[in-house]
């Protein structure tokens, strides 16, 4: 107590009087954080911490997982099933036992008067692994439509689909310790700060040990791309061109790993062919990075000992995005960086569950990676579930973008929609709008009953969210953590696992199927499932998985046996000679040819469009939206716009905007900065009735992802600024 | 006592095994010397007394940021308020921007400030409360929120924006340095949960681990001569010589000739279209002030000139003082103090706490001004009472209370001017705020006595001479002042630019409509010294003067621009603050902007303070105002 004063005062702290801490696996992204939830003496929820001794977080939280806790008390929650006739009538609640017969009555019926592919369910990469695992037996086993997928194919498609073409299966190889031995670490589309800032946590704690060179490609200078040593600000979508080129280099200076390419690769010729064309002028005029810095990535990164390339949605949102993904793959495999310390190629997923949703949803086949394609595993999964080998489709069924452009078709007529919310998050909502007026049939499952699909649902079933439910999820690493259920759904809302199984109950009356009631006897069939299999977890039961603060897959059952504990951390895989998925364990050189086939700027439509994600939101805002201390950050849409760009339209800073597309327009208000070129704006795509009424989003050819990072626009001075500022406000709810 | 895991990270403990004897200010880091008796007095934290683990508990201690490194993702701002269950309004720690280059030559430095626990606390001296306590424990300046009552004060004269002044609960809080993680060993919670490895904390001057520089300025962070503030920084890379905010306010900073620290300067955002902006200019929270200092300064005005003319024998105001017009004008002088006192008053946050305001007599200019003025209250009141008695004695008793009330006013009225000589806001800080002050004293107080008289027919043609000329004194003195500050103000290197900018833009009409009137009061006033006639001229004239001083108060106010933090585009943006009350946006309560409110005089919790608090604790606080 210092100048002077005789009293010292008694100092109070806020104390939240936490009595309990319980685990669970943060449910935002896909980084994986292990967090503690603290409970009061009354039960509530009142903190969250990071767990200190779990490897992927060890005790550190982004601002979102910080306020997790908060999510058992946000607005908006559902708490009673809600039924009317029409979309246009007023909701009446309705028993749970009415709402799921109505729920299977409508089913069937549609599936009876259309076919049984008609009726479409489309589910997330929010739920935990169970769940999917137990709606993918419902779907594929008992409802039996094709017309099933999740929410992935808008953010993981393409890098499922690359790693399926180069490396026969889906898989990511490497993990977060990989920045501890890398020498060279490429980021492409990659904004790790704001995105995965746990990740990027792990990779500044190891760039500040070891020093190894960051190369970002990114459009926009992002945070990581400010810090990086270099920094490609590339031509929106034309990472392949780049790729090529450094190909083409690598080839030209003969910087390759021969032996690695001859023992594990085939298509070395086809690929050589194709780089050959993509000299580094060439290329520079397509992606418009110049020649030099393109030759100088190349050495720097094919001379690397250990090199490592990252991607998120900057190649997956993309007409190119499988593509990209192959090209990163191709890089990787013939400089032989794959399932080596520091040498990988990394897929930093998206949500929290995308690869559970990924191994066990049965969206794109089978469980655990397995095809609807191949006899065996249709053979293998009927045995299992005890259901008719030929009740499986033999082929995969539409992707969500292709269901929903079937929906404006008129060719599906019902849907169930589980977690996700296409009104926000696909593209061109005016479509995303006529297809879902047009459902004789819609279902929305959702925590909350504020998710703007709802508008045009018939039937809400409020269901848990995050930690109010029990099961696993799976993160980028591949590591399987434990989600237990630390607090209660808010009034009738019931976890997804109740209700699937509840609904399955009504598929199955005879009882032919087996639903296990619990999360863990689940895990327990799915771990079985996964024996022998490149996604084995066989080792894993629930109780483990918490004692580890998850595991990495592969951990098989004789590793558990023979008492080898599961490493903290690091596990790879195609780590041997020929070990890939593909039969004869090689990997595929895949050629690119590169045609553009964006929508360009052009004189009407001066701007490129560029969406992208905000670190204190998460997707369509319905959870951090309703958090003050993430939402006051970014409370309304905004855009990034180059100030020389705004001075010529006349735009100030803090005005609100009007951006017009082929599609639609959109209000934001402006940033100027130079963040963005003259050519770009960048807009946030969290906020509902705004980035997606503007977006174009064709769908890459081999993922069925839509490129949302690719659209023209432009953009309006708008003269009545209060008017915007109502339309604006009016637009949201939360 | 903070409960500690066992396996806590080693990120998150304090690492502190050697320290320096002396900061770069010359100030020991002990904080107290090693045999000091206040090393002996218990350190309470929750009502728990905590024996010494932290070796270094005695030491102060700060924050080191490397700007390097910041990469905005609020996971400070986020830890800090989750832990200190900080409402999304306010925040004890933020993150604002600035921002330079051209694409993709372009970069942004974030950085994330809190309280910097300085050696200095303006805060703690400024506060009237005695809310305030730098401890010797760490160094940390602590603040009460049960001790506050609300005035904003400390938000006033801190330069780093680290005092919240929360306009629900009426009352400031702050950041706490975490002094019970401290305790167990552990680093702030901001510290822990940054994700930059950009933040950290130790005993000052200690540099962490793999960093090199201990700068006391980067960017866009306020002058630290002000407050010696216990804060370090790192900022390698380089950077372009122009840095903007990306907030509304309209400063950037440039480097300097000496091509290492940069100053602020005006960024004119907006361009340079003249506005009027009414609503915000008489609209704001600050209008108690406008009433308070106008009706107090008239009044002293008023009673100064009355006295000492009576005291000096001049002629007309003995005249007065004999006329049907002398008690109304005491009424009246008794009544604007109630109303300006009142006005104050109950713009605090606790309005019930108003007790409080001389707590801190010892170091406060508030509590100085409140101290005087209320003297000058008693004082004028006293007067007021004996003037309805004639005789020797109540002679006396006239003159003893108009000493007292002239002996506060001086005080008080110097107190009133020197509170406003803030450092950290470079509009006020500047001679032309005790021009204002005094000269709207002569010119509003000679017009309140002239129009008082005028209405009771006392109003002679030699003391409306007489009081016309001491208005017009005034009003050049206060014509000449602002001519000085907007000279002084338009090519300053300090926020102080951004202040004439928003004068001559946002407020251009009415800053222009002011001079208009004073020039024309001038003129008037003018005219009267010379002629005493019409005397009907003091009407006119005093709306004109009433209206001149009342606009250029509000612009006082108004237009005052701290050298705060830069902000961010939506939080810490006070132009989005307005923009979200202005529009309704801040209904939502999940946005982050709370209304300005005004809040109840609570008799109850007065009463209950009153009832509660013992004899010798009330005896302590009376005795504290003069001991500390």
């Amino acid at each position: 107590m210092l100048f002077g004063r005789t009293k010292k005062n008694p100092i109070k702290l806020p104390d939240k009087g936490v009595v309990e801490w319980k685990y669970a696996a943060c449910g935002y992204c896909s980084t994986g954080c292990s967090i503690e939830v603290g409970f009061n003496a009354e039960g509530q929820a009142v903190s969250a911490r990071g767990v200190a001794d779990a490897d992927v977080n060890r005790g550190k939280l982004c601002l979102k997982g910080i306020f997790e806790h908060e999510l058992f008390s946000t607005a908006g929650r559902g708490t009673e099933p809600l039924a009317r006739d029409h979309y246009r009538d007023q909701w009446k609640p309705i028993d749970w036992d009415s709402a799921l017969d109505r729920l299977h009555d409508e089913i069937r019926r549609i599936q009876a008067k259309h076919g049984r592919d008609s009726f479409a369910i489309i589910s997330t990469g929010q739920m935990l692994t169970e769940e999917f695992y137990t709606l993918g037996k419902l779907t594929r086993g008992l409802i039996g439509t094709n017309n099933y997928d999740g929410n992935t194919t808008l953010c993981m498609s393409s890098a499922v689909s690359g790693y399926k073409r180069s490396f026969g299966s889906d898989g990511p190889p490497g993990c977060y310790e990989d920045f501890e031995h890398t020498d060279c670490l490429i980021a492409w589309g990659s904004n790790l700060p704001e995105q995965h800032p746990i990740i990027y946590w792990r990779l500044k704690e190891a760039q500040e040990k070891r020093g190894f060179p960051l190369i970002v490609v990114d459009p926009r200078v992002t945070m990581l791309a400010q810090n990086a040593n270099i920094h490609l600000p590339i031509r929106p979508g034309t990472d392949v061109a780049l790729q090529n080129a450094l190909m083409h280099v690598i080839f030209a200076e003969n910087l390759q790993d021969d032996e690695y390419i001859a023992a594990n690769t085939t298509g070395i010729d086809e690929l050589r062919a194709e780089v050959e064309k993509w000299d580094p002028r060439t290329a520079s005029k397509v992606c418009g990075i110049d020649e030099d810095t393109i030759r100088v990535v190349a050495r720097t990164f094919a001379q690397a000992p250990a090199a490592m390339q990252i991607w998120t949605m900057g190649i997956n949102q993309s007409t190119h995005g499988s593509d990209g993904v192959v090209g990163i793959n191709n890089l990787a495999l013939i400089t032989g960086n794959i399932g080596k310390p520091g040498g990988t190629s990394l897929s930093i997923t998206g949500q929290c569950n995308a690869m559970g949703t990924r191994e066990w949803s049965s969206c794109s086949g089978l469980p655990n990676y397995r095809y609807l394609e191949i006899p065996e595993h249709r053979e293998e999964i009927a045995k299992a579930w005890n259901i008719d080998v030929e009740f499986l489709p033999k082929k995969r069924g539409m992707y969500q973008t292709d269901i929903y452009q079937a929906m404006e078709a008129g060719r599906i007529k019902g849907l169930w929609l589980i977690a996700t919310n296409p009104m926000s998050s696909l593209p061109n909502t005016a479509r995303i709008r006529r297809a879902m007026e047009q459902l004789e049939f819609c279902c929305v499952q959702d925590c909350y009953v504020d998710t703007e699909s709802n508008q045009y649902a018939h039937l809400y079933l409020p269901a848990g969210t995050w930690a109010e439910k029990d099961g696993v999820m799976t993160n980028t690493e591949r590591r399987v953590n434990r989600v237990k259920p630390v607090a209660t759904p808010p009034g009738q809302a019931k976890p997804d696992l109740w209700i699937f199984n509840r609904v399955a109950e009504r598929f199955n009356k005879e009882g032919r199927v087996k639903f296990p009631e619990k999360a863990s006897e689940i895990f327990l069939e799915m771990a079985a499932l996964s024996e022998g299999r490149l996604c084995d977890i066989s080792g894993m039961d629930h109780d483990f998985i918490e004692q580890n603060r998850g595991i990495q897959w592969p951990y098989t059952r004789q590793q558990r046996e023979r008492g080898e504990p599961p490493p903290k951390g690091g596990k790879r895989i195609y780590t041997e000679p020929a070990s890939f998925s593909y039969p004869g364990g090689r990997a595929k050189l895949i050629p690119l040819p590169f045609v553009d086939n964006n929508e360009q700027p052009d004189e009407e439509y001066p701007f490129w469009l560029n969406t992208g994600r905000l670190i204190e939101h998460w997707h369509g805002r319905t959870k951090t939206g309703k958090i003050g201390n993430n939402n006051k950050f970014s409370p309304i849409p905004f855009i990034e716009i180059n100030p020389d760009a705004a001075a010529d339209l006349g735009i100030r800073r803090g005005e609100y905007v009007r951006l017009v597309s082929r599609r639609g327009d959109a209000i934001a208000m402006a940033q100027p900065t130079h963040r963005v070129p003259y050519n770009m704006v960048f807009l946030p795509f969290h906020f509902h009735d705004c980035a997606n009424r503007l977006t174009l989003g064709l769908l890459d050819p081999h993922s069925r992802q839509p490129a949302y990072k690719q659209s023209a626009v432009r953009i309006e001075r708008i003269e009545d600024q209060l008017h915007a500022a109502r339309l604006s406000k009016e637009m949201r709810k939360f | 006592m903070f409960p500690r895991r066992e396996n806590e990270p080693e990120y998150a403990l304090l690492n502190d095994p050697v320290s320096r004897k002396v900061n770069r200010y010359g100030t020991p880091i002990e904080t107290v010397p090693e045999d000091d008796p206040r090393r002996k007095q218990p350190f309470v934290i929750n009502g728990e007394e905590l024996p010494q683990q932290n070796p270094n508990r005695y030491k102060q201690h700060g924050f080191y940021f490397n700007a390097d490194n910041c990469i905005a993702c609020h996971a400070c701002e986020a830890a800090c308020s989750e832990k200190n269950d900080v409402p999304p309004h306010l925040a004890f720690r933020s993150v604002g921007f600035v921002e330079g280059g051209s694409y993709p030559d372009y970069r942004r430095i974030n950085i994330s400030m809190a309280c910097n626990h300085c050696d200095n606390p303006v805060c703690l001296k400024g506060c009237p409360t005695r809310a305030y306590t730098k401890f010797a424990e760490y160094g940390a300046v602590l603040q009460d929120p049960d001790i506050c009552f609300g005035c904003g004060y400390c938000t006033w004269v801190c330069p780093y924006n680290a005092p919240q002044l929360d306009p629900v609960k009426g009352q400031v809080t702050k950041c706490n340095m975490c002094v019970d993680r401290l305790e167990v060993g552990l680093k702030p919670a901001c510290v822990a949960a940054c994700l930059g490895k950009a933040l950290d904390f130790g005993v000052i001057e200690n540099v962490p681990e793999g960093r090199v520089q201990c700068e006391t300025e980067i960017p866009g962070f306020p002058r630290t001569d002000i407050t010696h503030p216990n804060v370090r920084f790192q900022q390698m890379k380089s950077i372009q010589r122009e840095m903007v905010r990306v907030d509304q306010t309209p400063v950037k900073y440039h480097r300097a000739e000496d091509e290492k620290r940069y100053e602020p300067e005006l960024d004119p955002k907006k361009g340079f279209r003249r506005q009027w902006n009414w609503k915000k200019l008489l609209g704001s929270h600050e209008n108690a002030h406008i009433a308070f200092t106008l009706s107090v300064q008239a009044v002293m005005g008023a009673f100064a000139l009355v006295v000492l003319g009576g005291w000096l024998g001049v002629a007309p105001v003995a005249a007065l003082q004999g006329s049907e017009a002398w008690l109304p004008l005491l009424g009246l002088l008794l009544a604007l103090m109630v109303f300006g006192l009142f006005k104050l008053n109950m713009h605090l946050g606790k309005p019930h706490r108003f007790y409080r305001g001389f707590y801190n007599l010892r170091l406060s200019p508030v509590s100085r001004e409140i101290a005087g003025v209320s003297l000058f209250f008693a004082g004028l009141a006293g007067f007021a009472l004996f003037n309805l008695f004639d005789g020797a004695w109540a002679q006396l008793a006239r003159n003893l209370f108009a000493g007292v009330a002239l002996a506060g006013m001086a005080f008080g009225g110097y107190y009133m001017y020197r509170l406003y000589r803030i450092p950290a806001r470079p509009f006020w800080d500047h001679w032309h705020t005790g021009a204002a002050f005094l000269g709207t004293g002569l010119t509003l107080g000679s017009l309140l006595v002239g129009l008082t008289a005028l209405a009771y027919g006392a109003l002679a043609p030699a003391l409306a001479r007489m009081l016309a000329g001491v208005a017009s004194l005034g009003l050049v003195l206060e014509a000449a002042g602002l001519v000085a500050h907007a000279l002084a103000m338009r090519p300053a290197r300090s926020e102080g630019a951004a202040s004439w900018y928003e004068q001559v833009t946002t407020f251009g009409w009415p800053y222009l409509l002011r001079n208009g009137l004073l020039l024309s009061a001038l003129l008037l006033s003018g005219w009267l010294a010379f002629h005493g006639a019409p005397s009907w001229l003091f009407v006119p004239l005093g709306v004109v003067a009433l209206a001149s001083a009342i606009i250029g108060r509000a612009l006082f106010y108004v237009l005052v621009i701290p050298t705060t933090m830069p902000g961010a585009f939506f939080w810490r943006n006070k132009g989005f603050v307005e923009h979200a009350r202005e529009v309704g946006l801040a209904d939502m309560p999940q946005l982050g902007v709370a209304y300005e409110r005004h809040h109840p005089f609570r008799f109850d919790e007065l009463w209950e303070t009153i009832r509660t608090t013992s004899t010798k604790e009330k005896w302590d606080q009376l005795r504290r105002i003069f001991t500390g």
